[in-house]
């Protein structure tokens, strides 16, 4: 009786051992599949928003938010920020401190008198937290300060009331894709309690050329008029980006999930570079004259990240970060907006070319696009209310407006926030979306609606 | 070889793979299983308090219907299956961290605050829909033109809270538990021209 289940047992003993040994080196070695970085204490964050253009006359506020994490589920170690702002009027040498002050709402604000804002100045602050523990905004401080410009003289623009649903239609729709993984299809990422995100963004390369980030099926679609899509798998890791194209068809993708990272890659798709950017947080990825640069926070600074293999290290781009965005011919484009204005300059410098200021009835939300075109600048800029929205197109000259037309937003998915548009030429190119898909629209710039 | 014992070794091998290496591989970072059960009730809060406390959760992971996160910077369960609950990853759902960052309670009747801990394993009783149409004793709807920090916009698909308003293109910076891909984190979005989204309150902040 023995010898007949004595060995089957062996067997299923050490069979049962082999399995787990199996399984603890493969199961346990899959559940770390990167090491996670050592956990350093850190600052937090210091939160502001640069106000960039600023009339002449006036006194400017800096305000500064702190935000410090909870540390060992002790909510009442509350941080106790307390700093100074750091400022050097147009020429001036050196920088004079200027102590912050707590605000209601745990703001800390300065003042900048007006005597010393109407020429423009720079500004970094040093922020302590209470912890032992300081930061700089921006990160270089002193070596790549942000910047104020002052306004002395700007057009005013008044957009006139919204016109929701009284909507341009495109002059053509280059492609359309239904949703889904197929060669005609484009990613859609979507479920309940999650947003649906389609494709991030696009760019339209020199050669005419689209050039579609379809992050969801991780590849680049490139539309060639009369020919099919073309699909160039890549690497990507998050759920969100943006994409640029250079002058020389360099393919520059942003993904913004997690820490942001820069990949740039042939024109026919080959991988050329990778490199993080300097700050935790980045939405929106541009080709400048110089190569790319990268719209980081929580500076709201222009980083480069050069044209260069290897790309620029965090400390280079730190270092050479710029307040406005770079343009061709050594202009400067300077963006700051609120509910209630939209102020817009063309700078060389630290001296302001023109500037237009935005004005109307409804709310203004975000600036989709501001790209210089002829002597002046196209501009998107979304209206809203509570219950509708429209994307204003605007033509500014120094006079004013030459054109205007109002376009409907098609954002049934989420793309990158500042990437639904693009100027090419003579021709601004939109990405929408629907429930059947997604697709690339454009529009002549010129003529009234 | 011993007569049975080659048998017993495949058929042990078998048992063992199928019993336990099924549902491990199906769930495989079971990061779930660090979780903890800590909160405690607490008054008062301010929303600066409740926008250090959900910043933790930024750079962590997203797990549809999770509710625990560490504050490593580093999705601890990246890739997971959508909408998959019993994957047991890392992170809240967006109105799993929308409730927990508001301090409220799981009683939907009681509006008053209740501290949970980063790594408590819970999403609360509401839906970014509820907080769309204020659903719940603590919620509200408010003008999306009104609205201030940790305030926050809700469809019926998502929710996310303000985490700076106004940055210099006027976007807002939202503080979101984003999508499986996406993680957590502190984006510039446009939600607050988007007609899908509606403007969400938690009473009560102190300040």
């Amino acid at each position: 009786m023995k010898k007949t289940w004595r060995w089957p047992l062996a067997g299923f003993l050490l069979g049962g051992l082999l399995g787990a040994t199996i399984l603890t080196v493969n199961v346990v070695g899959a559940s770390g599949p990167n090491a996670p970085p050592a956990r350093v204490a850190s600052f937090g964050e210091i939160l502001h928003t640069p106000p960039l253009l600023v009339r002449v006359g006036k006194a400017v506020n800096l305000s500064f938010g702190v935000v410090c994490g909870i540390v060992g589920d002790n909510p009442g170690g509350r941080c106790t920020p307390r700093g100074a702002v750091l400022v050097r009027a147009a020429g001036e040498a050196g920088f004079r401190k200027l102590p912050l002050e707590p605000e209601p709402g745990g703001l800390l604000s300065a003042v900048v008198p007006a005597s010393k804002a109407s020429r423009g100045f720079d500004y970094y602050a040093s922020i302590e937290n209470g912890r032992g523990q300081s930061s700089m905004l921006p990160e270089a401080g002193s070596a790549a300060p942000q910047h104020v410009w002052p306004l002395e003289t700007w057009t005013t623009v008044d957009v006139g009331a919204p016109r929701f649903g009284e909507f341009r239609p495109p002059s053509s729709v280059v492609a359309h894709f239904g949703w889904g993984r197929g060669d005609g299809a484009i990613g859609l990422d979507s479920g309940r309690e999650q947003s649906r995100i389609g494709p991030s963004a696009f760019d339209v390369a020199p050669d005419g050329s689209i050039v579609v980030l379809d992050q969801v099926n991780h590849r680049l679609v490139r539309l060639r008029s009369g020919r099919k899509p073309a699909h160039l798998p890549i690497d990507f890791a998050g759920g969100e980006g943006d994409l640029a194209v250079g002058g020389d068809g360099t393919i520059y993708v942003l993904e913004i999930s997690g820490q942001p990272l820069l990949r740039s890659f042939s024109p026919a798709g080959a991988s050329i570079s990778a490199g993080p950017l300097a700050e935790p947080v980045a939405d929106m990825v541009r080709a400048g004259p110089s190569g790319p640069v990268v719209h980081a926070y929580p500076s709201e600074m222009w980083l480069p990240t050069g044209e260069g293999r290897p790309p620029l290290t965090a400390t280079e781009q730190l270092r050479a970060a710029q307040p406005a965005r770079s343009a061709d011919g050594g202009l400067g484009v300077v963006v700051h907006a609120s509910a209630a204005e939209v102020d817009l300059a063309l700078v060389r410098e630290d001296r302001v070319l023109r500037a237009w200021i935005l004005r109307g009835p409804a709310s203004f939300g975000e600036v989709q696009l501001a790209e210089p075109y002829g002597d002046g600048l196209v501009v998107v800029v979304r209206l809203w209310d509570e219950r509708d929205a429209e994307f204003r197109v605007l033509h500014l000259v120094p006079g004013g407006v030459a054109s205007s037309f109002t376009v409907a937003p098609g954002e049934w998915a989420e793309a990158a926030s500042l990437s639904r548009f693009r100027l090419h030429g003579d021709t601004l190119y939109q990405l929408r979306s629907g429930r059947s898909g997604a697709a690339i629209a454009t529009y002549e710039i010129g003529g009234k609606r | 070889m011993r007569p049975g014992l080659w048998t017993g070794l495949v058929g042990g091998l078998a048992v063992v793979l199928l019993a336990i290496g099924t549902p491990a591989g199906a769930y495989h970072t079971r990061f779930q299983s660090t979780c903890t059960s800590g909160y405690f009730n607490d008054n008062p809060v301010t929303r600066a308090e409740a926008r250090n406390y959900a910043y933790v959760a930024a750079a962590e992971g997203y797990q549809w219907g999770g509710g625990c996160w560490n504050d490593n910077n580093w999705d601890d369960s990246p890739g997971d299956p959508t909408e998959d609950p019993y994957t047991n990853g890392e992170g809240p759902d967006c109105s799993g961290l929308t409730f927990k960052s508001w301090w409220e309670r799981s009683e939907t009747g009681d509006p008053w605050f209740r501290y949970h801990s980063a790594m408590q394993n819970t999403h609360g009783p509401y839906t970014a829909a509820d907080f769309k149409y204020g659903t719940g004793a603590p919620n509200v709807t408010v003008a999306k033109a009104n609205t201030v920090y940790m305030d926050a916009f809700a469809s019926t698909y998502h929710v996310g809270m303000i985490y700076w308003a106004n940055t210099a293109f006027n976007q807002d910076r939202i503080i979101e538990a984003k999508c499986e891909a996406c993680g957590s984190g502190t984006w510039p979005r446009t939600y607050r021209g988007n007609p899908d989204y509606s403007g969400a309150r938690r009473l009560y902040w102190a300040g």
